[in-house]
């Protein structure tokens, strides 16, 4: 009974294949939608301090009065170091951290990517803990340059001036680590690579160390005035990873309720927790989530397992100064202090949409999962359409053989697949990805931009070129099945990753599912060459190199800036972005042009297949 | 014209014992535990050991108060006083100070030690600050605090203590005859339902909260960091403080239930009298929190006697032994000995606790309804087996 059903549909198949298209098409619509409603009262949640030991806020914080003076002292002595050579403001940084009775490291590193070499002295001082046990730590990190490479003189100040005053305190359960990195994006990352012992040859080894890194709070405060309006919590990592959430909400509630200062995320300055602004809020966040790279030098350590997030102060209007930022540093460090365990009861996974609201994963996920579902869906579709079969239709007789030899009735009757050929299209085509991937990680900055545009050439050229080749070489009724096939396993391929992807980094999958979505309506049309046209030059605009120039057009750089960025990314924080994006969206892509092209093919030449 | 004098001080002398009669016991033992571990769980020490420092002041003595905490919030590193407990952000009393008696520690707060602590199943070289040697005649106050729910007590997030295993544990101790009367006092969320399965004789209980309610922190030390005590904690200290000055004291449990403010606790305390013999207005708080100011005297009491003929001897009076015996010896004793074999008596012919299902009536009908159930079942049985052969 449960077999003569498709056996008696497969004779009347486009109930199917409509049905198929329509699952397809309303996953993507339930999709985008569902992303849509997430900043809604009803869908989003407000945050919530999970961790019981932390306690954030329970405690005065004292620093201020004399201390603030120090600070100002310090602002000084980094104001005069400003153009200084590395190694000159790490010896200086050094002999002020030894000065405070601390024991102090310095390390040398050099990165070299895109042509480029990255050198920096990193310095930091190790303050144990006076009646604990030396098995954890936390870090307090000042980059000497913030991400912008302003100088950071606040910052640095206020890092030296707190290592004197946490020193006066004995309530560290926890040592404290100040580390003054030479810039904002390599040296943390050669620091805590070579923390953990995992640093590469032209990275020096550390000669102090502590115990495990529970937690790390950044302070950027760049620039010579003192006041400020705002602090900006940066928390995006490398790869999309994410601190805990409740390292976030500690910072925020301890800035907001005990400090009185207010809190931004992702560059929204008047954030009215308003549907608009948390859209906006989320969308930033997703498009640095996407992008994976670094957001500041909290960022390298978030790969570790640490929980890390950069404080940058925002504005200069405000009436908050060294004070207010140094008790929020000194709030957040006791907070840290009374943790028992590593950061592990909220969430991971997770989007901000204003200081105190967010989505956790199990609401978002499906957004991003219902489009590799449209990607999976049509693959399918295109699996069961008997377009996809080549070969001649077998006998009767034959047949009806094979099922009493079978004892059962065979489901997958009828003409077969051939798989050999868009097999090898789809492997091919994803093996070439790795040709970009190298290039673009080895090619130096100064020729990138023309490599840049001679691969935007040979990648409009080449599924052209490989229809002809196929339309040439196979024979007439072959040819739409295997565009056809080559198509469904491409999809087939994407959706599967997409689905895995979104669980690890969900604004990557969601917005490469975004931008695939028009493959999965940019067919093969032999019949009508204006509309495959019309596909053709829509997979142009969505196409990968399409995503760059927006990409460059939402930061303002040029391409190849970005390009140069993803190949630091690459060699020095071990960014995945490139190869997602050459080695599984491009491969699916140049499919996706073949089969459209082919109908053009096809029609120029005449062979319009069975 | 002098006897009547020695009848009256003999009577006198006999008040001791007869108030004895009344109250039953002869010493009293405080077991006080706090269940949590951690530095964020200051205040269930400071509680327990508020509680410690109350019984000790009304005169029980670390020989006879079982002392249950994890003890690591003192040394802990985050303390900003090393070596100090406080109960309130004053920070008047330092309540880990000196003379603290912690006898079981850390990890030896376990559910299984608390319940072989009550039991007495204890190894046999276990020692004597280890163990609760009370008797029939013993009174005890038992103190927990940590965190718990509907019917349960955390211990140290690794296990939990239920209600069911409070109220057996107590049984066993009636049974083998531990105790003379108990106060059980909870200071958790949800406390009160954990002595809502008690069912052995003369057991006082009061909890912090109800079922689905919180029980919350009084206040915060904003140096230490950490809330250093609990509402309901609170308010009995502070009752218990400014009243109860010393152990002669006469408030009496009733004064003190009466003290509870339930908008000022943040939740609603409970009280449960049912297992409970007597008034609570002629309980004294010094019946628990307190050591027994009694002494009962053993033999007929001459030691007594001969120290009342000193006195009285002292105070002028002319009297010879034979005289003071004759005193001694007259009706007036006799008959309070009678007194307080009824007493003893009345005692042994009580019924025991009340139980749930004691309705011999209902037994016999509900007996009857299963027997016809399972009737019912076999004919259904034979009435479809039956219907299968046709």
């Amino acid at each position: 009974m449960a077999l003569r059903v498709p056996v008696n549909l497969r004779k009347n198949l486009s109930v199917v294949l409509y049905a198929f298209q329509g699952l397809s098409f309303l996953a993507v619509i339930v999709g985008l939608a569902s992303l849509l409603l997430l900043p809604l009262d009803e869908y989003s949640r407000r945050t919530y301090i999970s961790e019981n030991a932390l306690l954030p806020g329970q405690v005065h914080a004292y620093f201020g009065g004399s201390e603030q003076n120090i600070v100002r002292a310090f602002r000084r002595e980094v104001d005069l170091l400003g153009n200084s050579t590395s190694d000159v403001v790490a010896e200086r940084m050094a002999e002020i951290f030894r000065s405070a009775g601390l024991k102090v490291g310095k390390q040398r590193y050099s990165y070299k990517a895109a042509g480029g070499e990255y050198t920096g002295e990193n310095v930091y001082a190790v303050l144990h803990a006076p009646r604990g046990d030396a098995t954890e730590a936390i870090v307090l990190c000042a980059p000497w340059r913030n991400i912008d490479h302003l100088l950071n003189e606040g910052g640095v100040a206020l890092t030296l001036a707190l290592s004197r005053y946490f020193k006066r305190w004995s309530l560290w359960s926890k040592d404290i680590i100040f580390l003054i990195s030479s810039d904002a994006r390599a040296g943390p990352q050669a620091w805590v690579d070579a923390y953990h012992d995992l640093h590469g040859k032209n990275i020096q080894s550390l000669s102090v160390k502590s115990g495990a890194i529970q937690g790390v709070v950044v302070v950027d405060y760049p620039g010579a005035y003192h006041r400020f309006e705002s602090l900006h919590i940066i928390y995006d990592g490398i790869n999309g990873q994410l601190p805990n959430l409740d390292l976030i909400n500690t910072a925020v509630q301890i800035s907001r309720d005990q400090m009185g200062l207010r809190t931004d995320l992702q560059e929204m300055w008047n954030h009215d927790d308003g549907y608009r602004h948390r859209l906006r809020t989320m969308l930033r966040g997703m498009v640095n989530q996407a992008l994976g790279h670094s957001t500041g030098p909290h960022s390298s350590f978030i790969p570790y397992h640490i929980d890390a997030i950069t404080l940058a102060t925002h504005g200069d209007g405000g009436w908050h100064d060294e004070g207010s930022l140094g008790r929020t540093v000194e709030s957040v460090f006791r907070s840290l202090n009374n943790l028992l365990e590593h950061f592990h009861q909220s969430f991971f996974f997770y989007l901000l949409m204003a200081p105190k609201r967010f989505v956790s994963i199990g609401t978002y996920l499906p957004a991003a999962m219902l489009l590799a579902v449209g990607l999976t869906l049509t693959a399918i579709r295109l699996w069961v359409d008997p377009r996809s079969r080549s070969g001649e239709e077998k006998k009767e007789e034959e047949k009806s053989e094979k099922v009493k030899e079978g004892g059962v009735v065979a489901v997958d009757g009828g003409p077969k697949r051939e798989l050999f050929l868009p097999m090898s299209i789809v492997i091919g085509v994803h093996f070439c990805g790795v040709i970009p991937f190298a290039v673009f990680n080895s090619v130096d900055y100064k020729s990138m931009s023309s490599v840049f545009y001679i691969f935007i050439a040979a990648s409009v050229i080449l599924p052209t070129l490989i229809s002809i080749l196929i339309t040439l070489t196979a024979s007439p009724h072959r040819l739409l099945p295997a565009f056809h096939l080559s198509r469904c396993f491409s999809l087939l391929f994407l959706g599967m990753f997409l689905s895995t992807l979104a669980t690890l980094n969900f604004s990557l999958s969601f917005l490469i599912g975004l931008f695939s979505l028009p493959l999965t309506f940019a067919r093969t049309t032999p019949d009508s060459v204006p509309l495959a046209l019309v596909n053709s030059i829509l997979l142009q605009l969505t196409s990968p190199f399409a995503a760059l120039f927006v990409v460059a057009g939402y930061w303002g750089l040029g391409v190849e800036d970005i390009l140069k960025e993803a190949s630091f990314g690459w060699w020095v924080w071990g960014m995945w972005t490139p190869v997602v994006v050459w080695c599984v969206w491009w491969p699916a892509w140049v499919v996706g042009r073949v089969s459209v092209d082919s109908s053009i093919v096809m029609a120029v030449m005449g062979k319009r297949g069975s | 014209m002098k006897l009547p004098t020695w009848s009256s001080l003999a009577l006198l002398s006999l008040l001791p014992s007869a108030c004895l009669a009344h109250s039953q016991h002869t010493s009293n033992w405080a077991v006080l535990v706090s269940t949590s571990r951690f530095w964020f769980n200051y205040r269930h020490l400071a509680n327990v050991l508020s509680m410690y420092r109350t019984v000790k002041r009304l005169g029980i003595p670390d020989s006879q108060i079982i002392l249950m905490l994890s003890d690591d919030v003192a040394c802990n590193p985050r303390n900003t006083f090393p070596g100090t407990v406080y109960n309130n952000a004053d920070r008047a009393i330092d309540l880990y100070g000196d003379n603290i008696e912690v006898d079981y520690r850390g990890y030896e707060v376990t559910v299984e030690n608390f319940i072989r602590l009550l039991t007495d199943r204890v190894p046999p070289d276990t020692p004597r600050s280890k163990r609760l040697l009370t008797d029939d005649r013993s009174n005890i106050f038992i103190y927990m605090t940590g965190h718990g729910g509907n019917e349960f007590l955390k211990f140290q997030d690794a296990e939990e203590i239920s209600a069911f295993d409070i109220a057996d544990a107590f049984q066993q101790m009636f049974e083998k005859k531990r105790y003379n009367e108990m106060l059980f006092m909870i200071d958790t969320c949800q406390a009160n339902t954990m002595y809502s399965k008690f069912y052995s004789p003369n057991i006082l209980a009061t909890g912090s909260s109800e079922l689905d309610q919180s029980s919350y922190s009084h206040h915060a030390d904003n140096d230490v960091g950490v809330a250093v005590i609990d509402r309901y904690t609170y308010f009995n200290l502070e009752y218990l403080e400014t009243h109860v000055k010393n152990a002669s004291s006469k408030h009496t449990l009733a004064d003190l239930f009466s003290s509870y403010d339930p908008v000022k606790i943040a939740s609603t305390p409970g009280i449960r009298t049912d297992l409970f013999r007597r008034d609570l207005s002629e309980v004294l708080i010094t019946d628990f929190l307190g050591n027994v100011q009694n002494v009962e005297v053993d033999g007929d009491g001459m030691i007594l006697d001969e120290d009342l003929l000193a006195l009285a001897r002292s105070a002028g009076y002319n009297i010879t032994e034979q005289e003071w015996k004759d005193a001694m010896t007259g009706g007036y004793h006799e008959k309070t000995q009678e007194e307080r074999d009824t007493v003893v008596g009345e005692q042994r012919t009580w019924e025991g606790p009340a139980r749930v299902h004691k309705d011999r009536d209902g037994d016999f009908w509900r007996n009857v309804m299963s027997a016809g159930a399972v009737g019912v079942c076999f004919v259904g049985y034979w009435v479809f087996s039956m219907i299968d052969k046709v």
